[in-house]
């Protein structure tokens, strides 16, 4: 019983000094994950300033303090930091799996393993949450690589429409394990204010000039309360202010992940083409915002399969179909069977009709 | 009293034409099933074949639209005669055609009308087919066209409403072009025997009863009742020996 007792008494003593210890090590300099501030400031006297340092090495505070990456300040990856820096010497080059080891393992078993290394994709002084990056920002990235006409002429050989596919999908859609999937919409604008101009994404500066000065979100979301519903988003479309511009939708995986591969389920088409209303269900629209990230708001379920103006420029084929308008094509087809089911039946019936006169002919 | 005879009518550009207009879109109807349906249907094996299926015969029906076009607008310039209803069709034609199928055909009586080469429809045909020919089939060939090449014809596709708006109208044409061919191969077994108007659209020769007792034969003719028009400049006797 005492033994026990002394046993209960030691584990409460080691709770309390992991406890002790684990505050401590939150309160420590550079490896909170609180606030930003303090952590890369003499890093930063240098490094944001232009006419110190250039190219590479010149990094945009407004865009490093919005990263994860700057909560926990540049020591934490540069942290050999030799003691005649900046004359000479450069510190240590950040080791990405030191924190991210599962993405690197991911990483690391798939197609682009050796190919490039984490910095060939994300630049980690301006890296986004998936939340804040568009579908085309996605396909940017790849496309640094990846010549854009070369794919589209790999992937012609077998995919229907590749152009298409290649412009309006994130490669990582179809080229990464993922299992869920959510339509990201965002607006696009024709080029040189033509209605029918190359489409880019309308600008941060764009949209706030249309909204007149209030948050962009308002040109869709008109009772700001942060939900898009199916009727704002036909608004939208309807307005004749707003003719020059388009929403445009990008299925894009819910969950990202590095292990790129080639996966024959993507190849016969039926994976997105035969997933259903299920998966149409969710989307966002994404707007840009000031400091080159995006936000996106929630729209209401089912706006992707609203028959004509909720979203008139995404489709997608065996997917979105419009359950009224399956119903008035069946109605049509329905009434050509009149002829041949009614009229049949009376052909039948009076059959004896006609041999008759036949008959005396 | 009656002979037989044969009319040629339909030439081979029209029966070629034809069959390919009907396996195209026969075609087109089923895999078009699978490509809006694929998670409940799957004819043709994966969804990529059905695509590549769909486009081969939508480029089909396409080309064999512009072979009817081309043969009735310039080879024999009488599109106008063949599809386009005229006056008299308007203010008789139509009933009375309309009256004899729902009427007079149970009742035994003759059709009121017998194709010949230069009107080889009814009243109710040339209004079905000028429908058929010149809005039906032409929008969906459009759209079909425009769903095939969506970023090439970017801006059509835009001008003209959106992709959805395209494939909606594309989608409800089809099914309007389904209900048609319900109908229409229905009615082509209405002639005195179920394959008699079959025949002309495979071998290209009708062959008709020529009733020399016109007069008579109309005698109990309902009102409105106009007799066939015989067109003797096409039409070819066959020997008695000779009939089948």
């Amino acid at each position: 019983m005492n033994r026990h007792t002394n046993q209960n008494w030691i584990a409460l003593f080691l709770m309390a000094l992991l406890f002790l210890a684990s505050a401590a090590i939150c309160r420590a300099e550079g490896f909170s994950f609180g606030g930003t501030e303090g952590k890369s400031g003499t890093c930063l006297s240098c490094h944001a300033d232009p006419a110190a340092v250039g190219g590479k090495m010149l990094i945009d505070p407004a865009r490093y303090t919005r990263t994860t990456h700057a909560k926990i300040g540049c020591p934490s990856c540069h942290d050999s930091m030799p003691a005649t820096h900046p004359q000479g010497g450069v510190p240590a080059r950040a080791e990405c799996a030191e924190c991210h080891s599962e993405i690197a393992q991911q990483y690391g078993s798939s197609i682009h393993a050796g190919k490039t290394r984490c910095a060939g994709c994300h630049n980690p002084h301006k890296v986004k949450s998936p939340e804040e990056i568009s579908g085309q920002e996605i396909n940017t990235m790849c496309s640094n690589c990846h010549d854009v006409f070369k794919m589209t002429a790999t992937h012609g050989q077998w995919l229907p429409q590749a152009d298409l596919h290649i412009r309006m999908l994130p490669c990582i859609t179809c080229h990464t394990g993922a299992k869920s999937y959510y339509i990201s919409m965002y607006i696009v604008k024709g080029q040189n204010g033509s209605r029918f101009g190359k489409q880019e994404m309308a600008s941060y500066d764009e949209l706030k000039g249309l909204a007149g000065g209030a948050e962009i979100v308002t040109l869709v979301d008109k009772n700001h309360d942060n939900y898009i519903s199916i009727q704002e988003l036909r608004n939208f479309n309807n307005d004749p202010a707003h003719k020059n511009l388009h929403l445009q939708g990008m299925m894009t995986p819910e969950t990202v992940t590095h292990n790129f591969e080639i996966l024959d389920n993507r190849r016969n088409c039926s994976f997105c083409h035969t997933s259903g209303s299920t998966v149409m269900q969710t989307s966002y629209l994404t707007f840009p915002g000031r400091d080159g990230t995006y936000q996106r708001v929630a729209v209401e379920k089912g706006a992707i399969l609203d028959a004509l103006y909720g979203t008139p420029d995404f489709y997608l084929m065996g997917s979105t179909k419009n359950q009224n308008l399956n119903r008035i094509g069946l109605a049509i087809i329905c009434g050509g069977l009149i002829m041949p089911v009614g009229h049949g039946f009376l052909r039948f019936l009076t059959r004896k009709n006609r041999e008759r006169k036949e008959h005396e002919s | 009293m009656s002979d037989k005879t044969k009319i040629y009518l339909q030439p081979i550009p029209i029966r070629v034409w034809h069959w390919l207009n009907a396996f195209g879109i026969i075609t087109l109807a089923v895999t078009g099933v699978q490509i809006r349906f694929p998670e409940t249907l799957s004819f043709l094996g994966s969804y990529q074949t059905a695509i590549r299926v769909h486009n081969t015969a939508g480029l089909i029906v396409s080309f064999s639209f512009l072979i009817w076009f081309f043969y009735y607008a310039t080879v024999k310039s009488n599109l106008d005669d063949i599809y386009i209803p005229n006056q008299e069709d308007i203010k008789h034609g139509i009933v009375r055609q309309l009256l004899y199928y729902c009427f007079w055909y149970f009742l035994g009586r003759p059709s009121p009308f017998h194709a010949t080469p230069k009107v080889k429809f009814n009243p109710m045909q040339k209004a079905a087919y000028l429908v058929v020919m010149f809005m039906l089939e032409p929008f969906v060939i459009f759209s079909g066209l425009l769903l095939m090449n969506v970023t090439p014809l970017r801006v059509l596709v835009l001008m003209t409403g959106g992709i959805k708006f395209i494939v909606a109208l594309h989608f409800l044409l089809a099914c309007s072009l389904v209900a048609f061919l319900c109908t229409h191969v229905y009615l082509a077994t209405l002639g005195a025997t179920p394959l008699s108007y079959l025949k002309p659209m495979i071998f290209g020769w009708e062959e008709v009863e020529e009733h020399h007792e016109v007069a008579e034969e109309h005698q109990d003719a309902p009102r409105g009742y106009r007799p066939v028009r015989h067109y003797p400049e096409c039409m070819q006797h066959i020997p008695d020996n000779q009939h089948s």
